[in-house]
């Protein structure tokens, strides 16, 4: 396994991690009644915070175990897999820009979601835009990794 | 059936004093793990990359490089 290939890894995990830590706080304050623009902001703020610092520590540790090629550039194979993902990662958020000006134009598209969260309807926005833009990220994690293995 | 590009990389290393893929990497500027997909044929590399390999083994690109 490349050294990009598994820093790939570490990052999907790290964002699978994060975001299921922030849609899990979401939900139980949703279930508990507790859900406010405060309190997503505060989520938002941990996820920021934890994103960068699991980031370093993810580059420091993998730059310590393999050392050798830790400023290994990307070569045209690597720069031809990150396309693959950033074109399919792109169709994600091009669909999310789709539904959030969806949701705005006919908020009754969803209404579920809006009496789930009961939170003001920039908030849905937001977190539409966020979960668009998570599974946009994991999408271009997974092709990568996808096609390092089974080549392209 | 679809058509591949296949490659004698693998042979042509031996044939070279045994030469690595690590070295046959650092030669033409790729990671080893690209030669590995490349000897696989799970990467069909660029036409600078295949010219490079070819330079390098002193063949033209159809004697290292088949599309069959």
């Amino acid at each position: 396994m490349s050294y990009k290939e598994r820093s790939i890894w570490v990052s999907l995990a790290i964002t699978l991690y994060i975001w299921f830590n922030y849609f899990s706080e979401l939900y139980w304050s949703s279930q508990q009644q507790s859900l406010s623009p405060e309190r997503m902001q505060s989520a938002l703020l941990t996820v920021v915070i934890w994103t960068i610092a699991l980031e370093i520590l993810h580059h420091l540790v993998i730059a310590m175990i393999d050392h050798k090629n830790a400023n290994y550039d990307q070569d045209e194979r690597d720069q031809k897999i990150a396309l693959l993902g950033c074109k399919n990662g792109y169709y994600i958020l091009s669909a999310t820009t789709i539904i959030a000006v969806l949701h705005l134009l006919f908020p009754i598209m969803s209404q579920g979601l809006v009496l789930a969260l009961n939170l003001p309807t920039e908030y849905i926005i937001i977190n539409i835009i966020i979960v668009g833009a998570l599974i946009a990220e994991i999408t271009k994690f997974s092709t990568q990794v996808f096609y390092y293995r089974r080549g392209c | 059936m679809a058509k591949k590009i296949t490659n004698n990389i693998r042979r042509l290393r031996f044939e070279h004093n045994e030469m690595t893929q690590q070295m046959l990497a650092d030669v033409v500027q790729v990671s080893r793990q690209t030669i590995v997909a490349i000897e696989k044929d799970k990467y069909s590399p660029s036409l600078e990359v295949a010219f490079k390999i070819a330079a390098h083994f002193q063949l033209p690109v159809d004697a290292v490089f088949s599309y069959q």
